[in-house]
Protein backbone atom coordinates (compact mmCIF):
# COMPACT_ATOMS: atom_id res chain seq x y z
CA UNK A 1 0.00 0.00 0.00
CA UNK A 2 1.75 3.40 -0.87
CA UNK A 3 0.26 4.93 2.02
CA UNK A 4 2.23 2.57 4.65
CA UNK A 5 5.53 3.88 2.51
CA UNK A 6 7.50 6.22 5.00
CA UNK A 7 8.79 9.69 3.18
CA UNK A 8 12.30 10.34 2.68
CA UNK A 9 12.64 10.83 6.61
CA UNK A 10 14.39 14.19 6.02
CA UNK A 11 10.77 15.43 4.98
CA UNK A 12 9.43 17.86 7.53
CA UNK A 13 6.73 19.59 6.24
CA UNK A 14 3.78 18.06 5.14
CA UNK A 15 3.44 18.24 0.93
CA UNK A 16 -0.06 19.04 0.84
CA UNK A 17 -0.16 18.36 -3.04
CA UNK A 18 0.78 14.69 -3.02
CA UNK A 19 -1.83 13.84 0.04
CA UNK A 20 -2.83 10.93 -2.32
CA UNK A 21 -0.01 8.72 -3.11
CA UNK A 22 -2.14 6.35 -4.57
CA UNK A 23 -4.07 7.86 -6.72
CA UNK A 24 -3.04 6.39 -10.04
CA UNK A 25 -4.40 2.86 -8.69
CA UNK A 26 -8.33 4.25 -9.11
CA UNK A 27 -9.75 1.51 -11.15
CA UNK A 28 -12.71 3.90 -11.63
CA UNK A 29 -15.02 1.74 -10.78
CA UNK A 30 -17.05 4.16 -9.30
CA UNK A 31 -18.18 3.34 -6.18
CA UNK A 32 -17.10 6.34 -4.42
CA UNK A 33 -19.67 8.03 -6.83
CA UNK A 34 -22.00 5.54 -6.00
CA UNK A 35 -21.78 5.75 -2.10
CA UNK A 36 -21.40 9.67 -2.22
CA UNK A 37 -24.24 11.35 -0.14
CA UNK A 38 -23.59 14.30 -2.23
CA UNK A 39 -22.99 13.26 -5.59
CA UNK A 40 -26.44 11.82 -4.78
CA UNK A 41 -28.00 15.50 -4.33
CA UNK A 42 -25.89 17.32 -6.66
CA UNK A 43 -24.59 15.22 -9.17
CA UNK A 44 -22.19 17.43 -10.94
CA UNK A 45 -19.93 16.49 -7.86
CA UNK A 46 -18.54 13.52 -8.79
CA UNK A 47 -15.64 12.43 -7.11
CA UNK A 48 -14.72 9.69 -9.88
CA UNK A 49 -14.71 12.40 -12.58
CA UNK A 50 -12.29 14.28 -10.41
CA UNK A 51 -9.83 11.78 -9.89
CA UNK A 52 -10.07 11.45 -13.59
CA UNK A 53 -9.67 14.96 -13.70
CA UNK A 54 -6.42 15.07 -11.61
CA UNK A 55 -4.67 11.86 -13.32
CA UNK A 56 -5.31 13.78 -16.73
CA UNK A 57 -3.86 16.98 -15.78
CA UNK A 58 -7.12 19.06 -15.44
CA UNK A 59 -7.36 19.58 -11.88
CA UNK A 60 -7.79 23.81 -12.54
CA UNK A 61 -11.38 23.37 -13.68
CA UNK A 62 -12.47 22.20 -10.23
CA UNK A 63 -9.91 24.23 -8.65
CA UNK A 64 -12.35 27.22 -9.50
CA UNK A 65 -15.75 24.90 -9.07
CA UNK A 66 -18.05 25.07 -6.64
CA UNK A 67 -18.44 21.67 -6.28
CA UNK A 68 -15.00 21.11 -4.61
CA UNK A 69 -16.86 22.81 -1.51
CA UNK A 70 -19.54 20.70 -1.13
CA UNK A 71 -17.93 17.37 0.47
CA UNK A 72 -19.60 16.30 3.59
CA UNK A 73 -16.08 14.54 4.28
CA UNK A 74 -18.00 11.69 5.36
CA UNK A 75 -15.27 9.51 3.77
CA UNK A 76 -17.99 7.09 2.21
CA UNK A 77 -15.56 7.15 -0.90
CA UNK A 78 -12.87 5.90 1.14
CA UNK A 79 -14.43 3.19 3.55
CA UNK A 80 -15.93 1.21 -0.27
CA UNK A 81 -12.92 2.01 -2.41
CA UNK A 82 -11.54 -1.38 -3.28
CA UNK A 83 -7.74 0.62 -3.86
CA UNK A 84 -7.96 2.28 -0.48
CA UNK A 85 -7.96 5.75 -2.07
CA UNK A 86 -8.04 8.44 0.28
CA UNK A 87 -10.61 10.46 -1.48
CA UNK A 88 -11.39 13.20 1.08
CA UNK A 89 -7.55 13.70 1.15
CA UNK A 90 -7.91 14.74 -2.31
CA UNK A 91 -10.47 16.92 -1.76
CA UNK A 92 -8.15 18.66 1.10
CA UNK A 93 -5.40 19.25 -1.51
CA UNK A 94 -7.79 20.60 -4.16
CA UNK A 95 -9.35 23.18 -1.35
CA UNK A 96 -5.47 23.60 -0.50
CA UNK A 97 -4.76 24.27 -4.30
CA UNK A 98 -8.19 26.59 -4.72
CA UNK A 99 -7.22 28.98 -1.73
CA UNK A 100 -4.04 29.68 -2.94
CA UNK A 101 -5.50 30.58 -6.30
CA UNK A 102 -7.85 32.85 -4.41
CA UNK A 103 -11.36 30.22 -5.45
CA UNK A 104 -13.47 29.34 -2.35
CA UNK A 105 -12.01 31.98 0.25
CA UNK A 106 -15.78 33.13 1.47
CA UNK A 107 -15.71 29.37 3.01
CA UNK A 108 -12.97 30.10 4.97
CA UNK A 109 -13.68 33.90 5.82
CA UNK A 110 -16.54 32.90 8.03
CA UNK A 111 -13.80 29.91 9.65
CA UNK A 112 -11.75 32.73 10.79
CA UNK A 113 -13.43 33.46 13.87
CA UNK A 114 -14.43 30.19 14.87
CA UNK A 115 -10.42 29.16 14.82
CA UNK A 116 -9.37 31.89 16.74
CA UNK A 117 -11.79 31.05 19.55
CA UNK A 118 -10.83 27.66 19.69
CA UNK A 119 -7.23 28.78 19.88
CA UNK A 120 -7.94 30.79 23.45
CA UNK A 121 -9.95 28.23 24.43
CA UNK A 122 -8.09 24.72 22.91
CA UNK A 123 -11.73 23.57 23.08
CA UNK A 124 -13.41 24.11 19.75
CA UNK A 125 -17.85 24.88 20.17
CA UNK A 126 -16.96 27.01 23.00
CA UNK A 127 -20.03 29.66 22.42
CA UNK A 128 -20.39 33.33 23.59
CA UNK A 129 -21.69 34.63 27.20
CA UNK A 130 -25.25 33.28 27.18
CA UNK A 131 -24.55 29.83 25.86
CA UNK A 132 -21.62 29.66 28.53
CA UNK A 133 -23.93 30.13 31.37
CA UNK A 134 -26.84 27.71 29.98
CA UNK A 135 -23.71 25.05 29.35
CA UNK A 136 -22.36 25.60 33.27
CA UNK A 137 -25.80 25.40 34.45
CA UNK A 138 -26.73 21.79 32.71
CA UNK A 139 -22.56 20.74 33.75
CA UNK A 140 -22.96 21.84 37.37
CA UNK A 141 -26.51 20.02 37.07
CA UNK A 142 -25.25 16.59 36.21
CA UNK A 143 -22.13 17.40 39.15
CA UNK A 144 -19.81 18.30 36.35
CA UNK A 145 -17.13 21.20 36.85
CA UNK A 146 -18.95 24.33 35.74
CA UNK A 147 -16.40 24.31 32.20
CA UNK A 148 -14.38 21.24 30.90
CA UNK A 149 -11.27 21.27 32.80
CA UNK A 150 -8.52 22.94 30.26
CA UNK A 151 -5.37 23.86 32.41
CA UNK A 152 -4.13 27.19 32.22
CA UNK A 153 -0.87 25.57 30.79
CA UNK A 154 -2.66 23.82 28.29
CA UNK A 155 -4.19 26.81 26.65
CA UNK A 156 -0.92 28.78 26.66
CA UNK A 157 1.24 25.94 24.85
CA UNK A 158 -1.77 25.15 22.30
CA UNK A 159 -1.68 29.02 21.54
CA UNK A 160 1.70 29.16 21.21
CA UNK A 161 1.99 26.13 18.40
CA UNK A 162 -1.01 27.71 17.03
CA UNK A 163 1.08 30.87 16.37
CA UNK A 164 4.47 28.50 15.74
CA UNK A 165 2.48 26.61 13.10
CA UNK A 166 1.61 30.16 11.35
CA UNK A 167 -2.03 29.17 11.36
CA UNK A 168 -3.19 32.77 12.12
CA UNK A 169 -0.89 34.51 9.69
CA UNK A 170 -2.12 31.77 7.28
CA UNK A 171 -5.91 32.83 7.57
CA UNK A 172 -5.49 36.85 8.40
CA UNK A 173 -3.97 36.48 4.70
CA UNK A 174 -7.75 34.94 3.39
CA UNK A 175 -9.70 37.59 3.09
CA UNK A 176 -13.29 37.81 0.56
CA UNK A 177 -11.72 40.65 -1.15
CA UNK A 178 -10.09 38.89 -3.17
CA UNK A 179 -12.42 36.12 -3.74
CA UNK A 180 -12.63 35.05 -7.75
CA UNK A 181 -15.85 34.20 -9.46
CA UNK A 182 -16.28 30.72 -9.26
CA UNK A 183 -17.91 28.84 -12.46
CA UNK A 184 -19.71 26.69 -11.59
CA UNK A 185 -21.08 24.50 -14.14
CA UNK A 186 -18.91 21.51 -14.73
CA UNK A 187 -22.07 19.27 -16.40
CA UNK A 188 -21.18 17.19 -19.76
CA UNK A 189 -24.67 16.36 -19.98
CA UNK A 190 -25.39 15.35 -16.10
CA UNK A 191 -28.15 17.15 -14.22
CA UNK A 192 -26.97 20.52 -12.17
CA UNK A 193 -29.51 20.62 -9.00
CA UNK A 194 -29.74 24.34 -8.84
CA UNK B 1 -0.62 -1.47 12.55
CA UNK B 2 -3.38 -4.42 12.68
CA UNK B 3 -4.18 -4.81 9.30
CA UNK B 4 -7.80 -6.71 9.63
CA UNK B 5 -10.15 -4.79 8.62
CA UNK B 6 -12.53 -5.73 10.74
CA UNK B 7 -11.76 -7.11 14.30
CA UNK B 8 -13.58 -8.93 17.53
CA UNK B 9 -13.88 -7.07 20.29
CA UNK B 10 -12.01 -9.54 21.87
CA UNK B 11 -8.96 -9.65 19.33
CA UNK B 12 -8.88 -5.71 20.41
CA UNK B 13 -8.94 -6.40 24.23
CA UNK B 14 -7.58 -9.94 24.88
CA UNK B 15 -7.43 -8.56 28.54
CA UNK B 16 -10.16 -5.94 29.75
CA UNK B 17 -8.10 -2.48 30.61
CA UNK B 18 -8.56 -2.20 34.01
CA UNK B 19 -7.98 1.67 33.92
CA UNK B 20 -8.51 4.10 30.83
CA UNK B 21 -7.76 7.47 29.46
CA UNK B 22 -10.99 9.26 28.21
CA UNK B 23 -9.84 11.89 25.89
CA UNK B 24 -12.17 14.71 26.13
CA UNK B 25 -14.57 15.76 22.99
CA UNK B 26 -15.18 19.36 23.01
CA UNK B 27 -18.21 18.62 21.80
CA UNK B 28 -19.26 16.43 23.81
CA UNK B 29 -18.17 18.29 27.24
CA UNK B 30 -19.70 21.60 25.69
CA UNK B 31 -22.50 21.04 23.41
CA UNK B 32 -23.86 17.48 25.19
CA UNK B 33 -21.92 17.65 28.65
CA UNK B 34 -24.36 14.49 29.68
CA UNK B 35 -22.16 12.32 26.99
CA UNK B 36 -19.26 12.63 28.80
CA UNK B 37 -20.98 11.88 32.14
CA UNK B 38 -22.53 9.65 30.83
CA UNK B 39 -19.32 7.36 29.39
CA UNK B 40 -17.91 7.86 32.65
CA UNK B 41 -20.74 6.42 34.87
CA UNK B 42 -21.03 3.18 32.47
CA UNK B 43 -17.23 2.75 32.53
CA UNK B 44 -17.49 3.28 36.51
CA UNK B 45 -20.05 0.54 36.34
CA UNK B 46 -18.65 -1.43 34.45
CA UNK B 47 -15.77 -1.30 37.46
CA UNK B 48 -12.99 -0.05 34.31
CA UNK B 49 -10.81 3.27 36.48
CA UNK B 50 -10.66 6.17 34.38
CA UNK B 51 -8.46 8.96 33.95
CA UNK B 52 -8.49 12.71 32.20
CA UNK B 53 -6.47 14.92 32.12
CA UNK B 54 -6.80 18.88 31.97
CA UNK B 55 -3.54 19.60 30.32
CA UNK B 56 -5.19 17.48 27.03
CA UNK B 57 -6.83 20.35 24.46
CA UNK B 58 -9.28 19.40 21.29
CA UNK B 59 -8.15 17.21 18.78
CA UNK B 60 -8.00 19.77 16.13
CA UNK B 61 -8.97 18.14 13.14
CA UNK B 62 -11.25 20.93 12.58
CA UNK B 63 -8.54 22.95 10.79
CA UNK B 64 -8.29 20.33 8.24
CA UNK B 65 -11.56 19.73 7.62
CA UNK B 66 -12.73 23.55 7.11
CA UNK B 67 -8.74 23.76 5.23
CA UNK B 68 -8.07 26.31 8.23
CA UNK B 69 -4.08 25.39 7.76
CA UNK B 70 -2.08 23.05 6.82
CA UNK B 71 -1.37 19.66 8.63
CA UNK B 72 1.81 20.82 10.68
CA UNK B 73 -0.66 22.60 13.49
CA UNK B 74 -2.71 19.54 14.19
CA UNK B 75 0.40 17.09 13.63
CA UNK B 76 1.82 18.94 16.50
CA UNK B 77 -1.31 19.05 18.81
CA UNK B 78 -1.62 15.62 18.59
CA UNK B 79 1.45 14.55 19.32
CA UNK B 80 1.14 16.55 22.25
CA UNK B 81 -1.99 14.93 23.35
CA UNK B 82 -0.60 11.24 22.87
CA UNK B 83 2.61 12.67 24.14
CA UNK B 84 0.60 13.13 27.41
CA UNK B 85 -1.39 9.75 27.40
CA UNK B 86 1.77 7.94 26.65
CA UNK B 87 3.49 9.35 29.80
CA UNK B 88 0.46 7.81 32.09
CA UNK B 89 1.33 4.23 30.13
CA UNK B 90 -2.77 4.30 29.31
CA UNK B 91 -4.07 3.92 26.16
CA UNK B 92 -6.71 6.77 24.76
CA UNK B 93 -10.42 5.89 24.64
CA UNK B 94 -12.45 8.55 22.45
CA UNK B 95 -16.31 9.28 22.90
CA UNK B 96 -16.53 11.17 19.33
CA UNK B 97 -15.70 9.70 16.16
CA UNK B 98 -13.87 12.46 15.09
CA UNK B 99 -11.39 12.78 18.25
CA UNK B 100 -11.33 9.00 16.63
CA UNK B 101 -10.26 9.67 12.96
CA UNK B 102 -8.12 12.61 13.69
CA UNK B 103 -5.94 10.71 16.44
CA UNK B 104 -6.01 7.23 14.58
CA UNK B 105 -5.06 8.88 10.71
CA UNK B 106 -3.05 11.67 12.61
CA UNK B 107 -0.92 9.68 14.53
CA UNK B 108 -0.26 7.06 11.35
CA UNK B 109 1.03 9.91 9.50
CA UNK B 110 3.30 11.25 12.07
CA UNK B 111 4.28 8.02 12.94
CA UNK B 112 4.59 6.79 9.01
CA UNK B 113 6.89 9.53 8.40
CA UNK B 114 9.78 10.29 10.11
CA UNK B 115 10.02 13.55 9.37
CA UNK B 116 7.04 14.37 10.13
CA UNK B 117 7.42 12.90 13.74
CA UNK B 118 10.60 14.75 13.92
CA UNK B 119 8.82 18.21 13.60
CA UNK B 120 6.17 17.59 15.63
CA UNK B 121 8.09 16.23 18.74
CA UNK B 122 10.87 19.29 17.82
CA UNK B 123 8.06 21.78 18.48
CA UNK B 124 6.90 20.71 21.79
CA UNK B 125 9.98 19.17 23.14
CA UNK B 126 10.40 22.56 24.97
CA UNK B 127 7.91 21.57 27.39
CA UNK B 128 9.02 17.81 27.65
CA UNK B 129 7.19 16.26 25.70
CA UNK B 130 7.99 13.24 23.38
CA UNK B 131 5.24 11.31 21.34
CA UNK B 132 6.97 7.80 20.56
CA UNK B 133 3.09 5.69 19.52
CA UNK B 134 2.89 3.39 22.15
CA UNK B 135 -0.57 4.40 23.07
CA UNK B 136 -3.03 3.03 20.85
CA UNK B 137 -6.40 4.70 20.10
CA UNK B 138 -9.87 3.58 20.90
CA UNK B 139 -13.35 4.58 20.92
CA UNK B 140 -15.33 3.57 24.10
CA UNK B 141 -17.75 1.53 21.97
CA UNK B 142 -15.23 -0.98 21.48
CA UNK B 143 -15.21 -1.28 25.30
CA UNK B 144 -19.37 -1.60 24.87
CA UNK B 145 -19.15 -4.34 22.63
CA UNK B 146 -16.06 -6.51 24.79
CA UNK B 147 -18.22 -5.77 27.90
CA UNK B 148 -21.64 -6.62 26.14
CA UNK B 149 -22.61 -9.23 28.64
CA UNK B 150 -21.73 -7.30 31.44
CA UNK B 151 -23.48 -4.90 30.56
CA UNK B 152 -26.60 -6.99 29.57
CA UNK B 153 -26.40 -8.72 33.18
CA UNK B 154 -26.47 -5.15 34.50
CA UNK B 155 -29.54 -3.89 32.81
CA UNK B 156 -32.23 -2.60 35.24
CA UNK B 157 -34.11 -0.55 33.05
CA UNK B 158 -35.11 -2.86 30.13
CA UNK B 159 -35.94 -0.15 27.15
CA UNK B 160 -39.09 -2.21 26.61
CA UNK B 161 -39.29 -2.22 23.27
CA UNK B 162 -38.14 0.84 22.46
CA UNK B 163 -37.69 1.44 18.84
CA UNK B 164 -34.16 2.52 18.50
CA UNK B 165 -32.73 3.43 15.04
CA UNK B 166 -28.87 3.48 15.18
CA UNK B 167 -26.83 6.23 13.84
CA UNK B 168 -23.05 4.74 13.44
CA UNK B 169 -21.35 7.89 12.08
CA UNK B 170 -18.78 7.78 9.45
CA UNK B 171 -15.52 8.69 10.93
CA UNK B 172 -15.57 5.61 12.92
CA UNK B 173 -15.98 2.78 10.28
CA UNK B 174 -14.40 5.09 7.46
CA UNK B 175 -11.05 3.56 9.03
CA UNK B 176 -9.37 0.96 6.98
CA UNK B 177 -8.70 -1.22 9.80
CA UNK B 178 -8.44 -2.64 12.87
CA UNK B 179 -12.27 -1.86 13.54
CA UNK B 180 -15.36 -3.78 14.74
CA UNK B 181 -16.97 -4.05 11.55
CA UNK B 182 -16.32 -3.39 7.82
CA UNK B 183 -18.46 -0.38 7.07
CA UNK B 184 -20.86 -2.18 4.54
CA UNK B 185 -23.33 -2.95 6.83
CA UNK B 186 -22.56 -2.66 10.55
CA UNK B 187 -24.65 -4.21 13.19
CA UNK B 188 -22.80 -4.08 16.07
CA UNK B 189 -24.96 -1.17 17.63
CA UNK B 190 -28.03 -2.93 16.65
CA UNK B 191 -26.84 -5.56 19.09
CA UNK B 192 -25.80 -3.28 22.19
CA UNK B 193 -29.16 -1.50 21.44
CA UNK B 194 -31.07 -5.23 21.59
CA UNK B 195 -29.20 -6.13 24.74
CA UNK B 196 -30.31 -3.54 26.21
CA UNK B 197 -34.11 -4.24 25.76
CA UNK B 198 -34.85 -2.06 23.05
CA UNK B 199 -35.57 -2.56 19.77
CA UNK B 200 -33.29 -1.70 16.73
CA UNK B 201 -34.47 -0.19 13.61
CA UNK B 202 -33.24 -0.67 10.17
CA UNK B 203 -34.10 2.16 8.91
CA UNK B 204 -33.30 2.83 4.72
CA UNK B 205 -30.84 6.12 5.25
CA UNK B 206 -29.29 4.31 8.68
CA UNK B 207 -25.73 4.74 7.16
CA UNK B 208 -26.54 8.11 5.61
CA UNK B 209 -23.77 10.80 6.69
CA UNK B 210 -25.23 13.46 9.03
CA UNK B 211 -23.83 16.10 6.98
CA UNK B 212 -22.24 17.99 9.28
CA UNK B 213 -18.68 17.75 10.45
CA UNK B 214 -17.45 21.17 12.28
CA UNK B 215 -17.97 23.08 9.10
CA UNK B 216 -21.35 24.16 9.20
CA UNK B 217 -22.04 27.32 7.76
CA UNK B 218 -18.27 27.60 6.09
CA UNK B 219 -17.51 24.46 4.13
CA UNK B 220 -20.78 23.09 4.54
CA UNK B 221 -23.73 24.96 2.93
CA UNK B 222 -27.06 24.52 4.22
CA UNK B 223 -28.72 24.08 0.65
CA UNK B 224 -27.01 20.58 0.63
CA UNK B 225 -26.80 19.48 4.38
CA UNK B 226 -30.98 20.38 5.20
CA UNK B 227 -32.01 18.35 2.17
CA UNK B 228 -29.30 15.59 3.34
CA UNK B 229 -30.95 15.44 6.43
CA UNK B 230 -34.60 15.83 5.74
CA UNK B 231 -33.50 12.74 3.75
CA UNK B 232 -32.70 10.32 6.56
CA UNK B 233 -34.78 12.00 9.15
CA UNK B 234 -37.72 11.13 6.98
CA UNK B 235 -36.77 7.26 6.46
CA UNK B 236 -36.29 7.08 10.24
CA UNK B 237 -39.57 8.73 11.01
CA UNK B 238 -41.51 6.89 8.46
CA UNK B 239 -39.80 3.60 9.87
CA UNK B 240 -41.15 4.12 13.30
CA UNK B 241 -38.01 5.68 14.94
CA UNK B 242 -38.65 6.68 18.34
CA UNK B 243 -34.90 7.53 19.96
CA UNK B 244 -31.72 7.83 17.38
CA UNK B 245 -28.37 7.00 19.21
CA UNK B 246 -24.92 7.99 18.03
CA UNK B 247 -21.51 7.62 19.17
CA UNK B 248 -20.33 11.30 18.00
CA UNK B 249 -21.28 14.56 19.05
CA UNK B 250 -20.92 16.12 16.03
CA UNK B 251 -23.64 13.56 14.39
CA UNK B 252 -25.40 14.50 17.38
CA UNK B 253 -25.54 18.58 17.00
CA UNK B 254 -26.59 18.05 13.55
CA UNK B 255 -29.31 15.66 14.07
CA UNK B 256 -30.89 16.96 16.91
CA UNK B 257 -30.33 20.72 16.36
CA UNK B 258 -31.34 21.02 13.32
CA UNK B 259 -35.26 19.08 13.26
CA UNK B 260 -36.75 22.67 14.51
CA UNK B 261 -35.04 24.47 11.38
CA UNK B 262 -35.96 21.80 8.79
CA UNK B 263 -39.36 22.08 10.94
CA UNK B 264 -39.45 25.47 10.64
CA UNK B 265 -38.39 25.80 6.92
CA UNK B 266 -41.65 23.84 6.07
CA UNK B 267 -39.49 20.49 5.46
CA UNK B 268 -41.10 18.41 7.41
CA UNK B 269 -41.78 17.64 11.70
CA UNK B 270 -39.42 14.84 12.63
CA UNK B 271 -39.63 15.00 16.59
CA UNK B 272 -36.82 12.38 17.00
CA UNK B 273 -34.80 12.76 19.94
CA UNK B 274 -30.93 12.06 19.31
CA UNK B 275 -28.75 10.97 22.16
CA UNK B 276 -25.10 9.20 22.59
CA UNK B 277 -25.33 5.51 22.61
CA UNK B 278 -23.21 5.95 25.92
CA UNK B 279 -26.22 8.10 27.65
CA UNK B 280 -28.88 5.19 26.49
CA UNK B 281 -26.82 2.10 28.41
CA UNK B 282 -25.88 4.52 31.62
CA UNK B 283 -30.43 5.01 31.11
CA UNK B 284 -30.40 1.47 30.75
CA UNK B 285 -28.33 0.45 33.43
CA UNK B 286 -29.63 2.54 36.34
CA UNK B 287 -27.88 5.89 35.88
CA UNK B 288 -29.86 8.24 37.41
CA UNK B 289 -31.37 10.42 34.36
CA UNK B 290 -30.36 14.01 36.43
CA UNK B 291 -26.55 13.18 35.68
CA UNK B 292 -27.84 12.32 31.55
CA UNK B 293 -28.13 16.54 30.75
CA UNK B 294 -31.09 15.29 28.47
CA UNK B 295 -31.85 19.02 29.08
CA UNK B 296 -29.07 19.80 26.30
CA UNK B 297 -30.94 18.33 23.68
CA UNK B 298 -32.93 20.31 21.79
CA UNK B 299 -35.54 17.75 20.92
CA UNK B 300 -36.75 16.83 23.68
CA UNK B 301 -36.48 13.11 25.58
CA UNK B 302 -39.59 13.11 27.76
CA UNK B 303 -41.47 11.11 25.29
CA UNK B 304 -38.80 8.71 25.86
CA UNK B 305 -38.46 9.18 29.25
CA UNK B 306 -41.96 8.53 30.29
CA UNK B 307 -42.31 5.39 28.29
CA UNK B 308 -39.25 3.85 30.45
CA UNK B 309 -41.34 5.27 33.68
CA UNK B 310 -39.07 8.26 33.67
CA UNK B 311 -39.73 11.41 34.59
CA UNK B 312 -37.52 14.42 32.82
CA UNK B 313 -35.50 15.97 35.44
Amino acid sequence: MSRERPRDPGDKAVDVYSLVPNLRECLACGKCAGSCPVAALSPSYNPRQIIRDVLAGNEERWLASEEIWRCFWCANCYTVCPADIQFPLLMMQLRYRALEKGFGLKYIVPFKRFALRAREDALTFAPGEKGREKIMRIRKGIGANPWPEVSEKARAEYRELFELAGVAEWLDEITSGEEKPVCLRYVEGRIVDE
Amino acid sequence: MNKERAVKPEALFPDVPQTVFLFRSCTGSLEYPGTESAVREVLKKLGIGVEMDPDQTCCSGYLLTCSGHHPQFSLAVTARNLAIVEKKGLDTFVFCNGCFGYNRELSHILLSNPGYLAAANASIAKWGYEYKGKTRIFHVQELYLRLLDRIEAMVERPLKGLRVGAHYGCHYLAQQYGILDEGGYPTFHEKIIRALGGEPVFYPERQACCGYSVGRGFTHKESLVQPHLVKKLESARDSGVELMTTVCPGCNVALDREQPNLSRMGKGEFAIPVIDLGQLIALAIGVPAGKLGFEANTVSMRKVLNKLGLEEK
